[in-house]
């Protein structure tokens, strides 16, 4: 008996190391990472433990139903978390939301242990925030994506103004145009969001010349499809470099993406990504890739951060610098000029000397 | 010790059959995720030791841990349910759905009912729900002889798209600023209490458990239904009404899963949100497997898995162990469970006299 329950277990355990190898490179690395860079940089080797004493800053992370390698929100707040930590001396970690019903009974973990600043993920965590936030006024919460009805001095609601984004991209796409036609290939306008990316890409344009003709094409369908349609991203492209078009903009997640690598199928056009640099997640548009219109989640937390700890934390709402991503290989051609005139367009819409189109 | 059982009426012993399946299964599951834990670099027994806490350490994570055993149970009576009449009903997720929105809904429209009667009502529409929703297959299967697996399963599509576009339409909570797609809050009269750490919803799911029990036992429909279940044929012979008494299996099994969601909504949530019900239909399905279709293994199941899914988040938290692994361990289980060929031979259990399941009937059957 005790021979073959030997036996047994060590199959069992064969094939579970054959599993295991395949398993490993996807949840080791994520959870490894966020104790080693903290650690050593707390005074004196401060430890969770020590999340209540006042001295030291412990900083946690509640994902929205999601993993933090998601390589898009969730991954950006958590990557400006360890960032943020790294500036104010932090302990810092996280805990990702497997059912959504766990949101409350998450953050309750964090505040436990002490922890002074939580930043949870996603407008879907909004109201669990403000309850969690007005029952523990000395912990500062920062929300990502969450629009505050009211203010709650101890909550920022982190949220962008995809406008701003879209007119520097809109400035890009105009000074790198030939043929003076430039095109963008939307999400549904369903979505506000995607509504303002469009509405500052073309008063963008239309800042560098008023000739520019800008063609802008929203998805037809539903908000079933309209982000998941890169056939239709890719036709509507097409349409659009057939009139002369020789700058696209795709900004509707895998429909934009489909425009995007369209334009790269192209010889001697330019495209445009959307929310997160694209050069890192749509590796097949590389050709036409000049920047993407991002969203500054990492940085804009590490602000947030840094003023949670200095004492100028604002509660409310708190507009999330908005910026072009990297040029990366088109750093070459993009001249002093462009990047004189991509400063002025900026000054100028903070200045509010820029009128939006309605659409 | 396990293969010869010379006294029949043991108790002990027809219990030990029954369960030391799948028993050995969830400790193979366990031994797995150890292995796997321990090669991704982790503590095992501290990861381990961070689930129990997690799950039972303290008033609140007890609560959490009914609170998500709670709709397991009933999803897995609905499983087990239709089982005994030899329906596979894949679509537990469909009619917890309809269950939890129409309670949802309930919940929230009507105002100004006492408490009980508040609560009783938005309970019954939401187990009418359901029961409508296992109607639809039942018939289809009996009248049709379109199968259920096939039916639920877009079923369930079409209730995940039909509550996703109410909840973002007509029912869509308009209050304040919000813009999720969601029901407004129900009335605190809709809410179902707590008795301690103890959801009373959790209390109601163990009495049906007994009730589905009793019914499957002891009652001529009980007998009914499981003999169709072992063999519609003789049973159509022997009389039996077996396209009706399908049908019904259909409709209390949906009935069930319904139940589970308006529970779920009424007890928990608080209102009637997508995404906030994923999964727990089809987990339905685990538990019954492992509970090897009886009622009270379908509460012993529950309760490992609520417990697991209660403690992952302070494992994660105080071990660092991603909550990946659990999905990892429950689907070990589920596969040991299923496939109790691979624990019979590993642990050398020959023969199995006392706790035999026939599941379903399977394909090709009628």
């Amino acid at each position: 008996m005790s021979k073959k329950f030997v036996l047994v277990f060590s199959l069992i355990i064969v094939a579970s190391m054959m599993l295991a190898a395949c398993a490993k490179p996807a949840p080791t690395p994520a959870p490894a990472e966020p104790a080693a860079p903290a650690e050593p940089a707390a005074p004196a080797a401060a430890t969770e433990a020590d999340c209540a004493k006042p001295e030291v800053i412990c900083i946690g992370l509640v994902t929205d139903v999601g993993e933090v390698d998601d390589k898009s929100f969730n991954q950006a707040s958590w990557e400006g978390v360890v960032a943020g930590g790294k500036e104010v001396d932090a302990i810092v970690n996280y805990v990702e939301t497997k059912d959504a019903k766990d949101y409350v009974a998450n953050m309750q973990l964090f505040l436990d242990k002490g922890y002074d600043i939580l930043v949870t993920v996603g407008f879907a965590l909004g109201d669990a925030t403000v309850e969690a936030a007005k029952a523990n006024p000395d912990v500062k919460f920062i929300g990502v994506d969450q629009f505050q009805g009211e203010v709650v001095p101890n909550l920022a609601g982190l949220i962008f103004d995809e406008a701003k984004s879209g007119f520097l991209a809109g400035v890009l796409a105009g000074k790198l145009t030939k043929t003076k036609v430039v095109a963008a290939v939307l999400g549904t306008d369903l979505v506000p969001p995607v509504v303002n990316f469009n509405r500052g890409y073309v008063a963008g344009a239309k800042w560098v010349d008023p000739e520019i003709n800008v063609i802008s094409t929203y998805h037809p369908g539903g908000m079933d499809v309209a982000f998941t349609d890169p056939d239709w991203g890719a036709t509507t492209a097409r349409q659009a470099i057939g009139q002369k078009a020789d700058v696209v903009f795709g900004a509707g997640g895998k429909t934009g993406n489909g425009a995007l690598i369209e334009a790269a199928s192209n010889e001697g056009l330019y495209c445009i990504g959307v929310d997160t640099d694209q050069w890192e997640t749509v590796p097949e548009a590389h050709k036409c890739l000049v920047s993407s219109a991002t969203k500054a989640i990492s940085p804009s937390i590490v602000d947030l951060i840094k003023m949670a700890k200095d004492g100028s934390f604002p509660g409310g709402n708190y507009i999330g610098s908005s910026a072009l991503a990297p040029f990366h290989d088109f750093e070459a051609i993009i001249t002093q000029e462009i990047k004189d005139a991509l400063d002025e367009g900026l000054k100028a819409y903070d200045a509010n000397a820029i009128t939006l189109p309605e659409k | 010790m396990e293969q010869k059982t010379p006294s029949k009426n043991n108790w002990l012993m027809t219990i030990w059959r029954t369960i030391r399946v799948p028993l050995l299964a969830i400790l193979s599951a366990l031994l797995v995720g150890a292995v796997i834990l321990l090669v991704s670099g982790a503590d095992p027994l501290k990861a381990y030791a961070a689930l129990f806490k997690g799950a039972f350490g303290n008033a609140n994570y007890l609560k959490r841990t009914l609170e998500k055993t709670t709709p397991l149970i009933f999803a897995g009576l609905s499983v087990t349910f239709a089982f005994k009449a030899g329906l596979f009903n894949i679509g537990a997720q469909g009619q917890l759905l309809m269950g939890a929105i129409t309670a949802g809904f309930l919940g929230f429209a009507i105002k100004g009912l006492p408490p009980v009667l508040h609560i009783v009502l938005a309970l019954l529409g939401g187990c009418a729900a359901g029961a409508f929703y296992g109607l639809i297959p039942g018939l289809l299967r009996s009248y049709s002889g379109a199968h259920e697996v096939i039916t639920t399963i877009m079923l369930n599509y079409i209730a995940i798209n039909l509550t996703d576009y109410l909840a973002d339409g007509p029912w869509k909570d308009r209050s304040g600023t919000n813009v999720i797609a969601r029901l407004p809050l129900i009335e605190d009269s809709a809410r179902i209490p707590f008795f301690g750490p103890v959801p009373v919803g959790f209390i109601i799911a163990i009495l049906i458990a007994f009730i589905i029990w009793y019914m499957l036992e002891r009652t001529n429909f009980g007998f009914e239904i499981n003999s169709v279940g072992l063999n519609s044929h003789a049973s159509r012979y022997a009389g039996m009404k077996t396209k009706l008494l399908m049908t019904s299996a259909l409709v209390v099994a949906g009935l069930l899963a319904g139940f589970g969601g308006s529970v779920e909504t009424l007890g928990v949530v608080g209102r009637f949100q997508p995404g906030f019900n994923a999964g727990l239909g089809f987990d339905g399905i685990t538990v019954a497997l492992l509970g090897r279709s009886n009622p009270f293994g379908v509460i012993l199941s529950s309760l490992l898995l609520g417990a697991m899914k209660g403690g992952a988040n302070v494992m994660q938290f105080d071990a660092k162990v991603p909550h990946e692994i659990i999905d990892v361990i429950q689907s070990m289980m589920l596969f040991f469970v299923t496939a109790d060929l691979v624990i019979r031979k590993l642990f050398r259990i020959i023969k199995d006299t006392g706790g035999e399941v026939t599941l379903t009937a399977g394909w090709g059957q009628k």
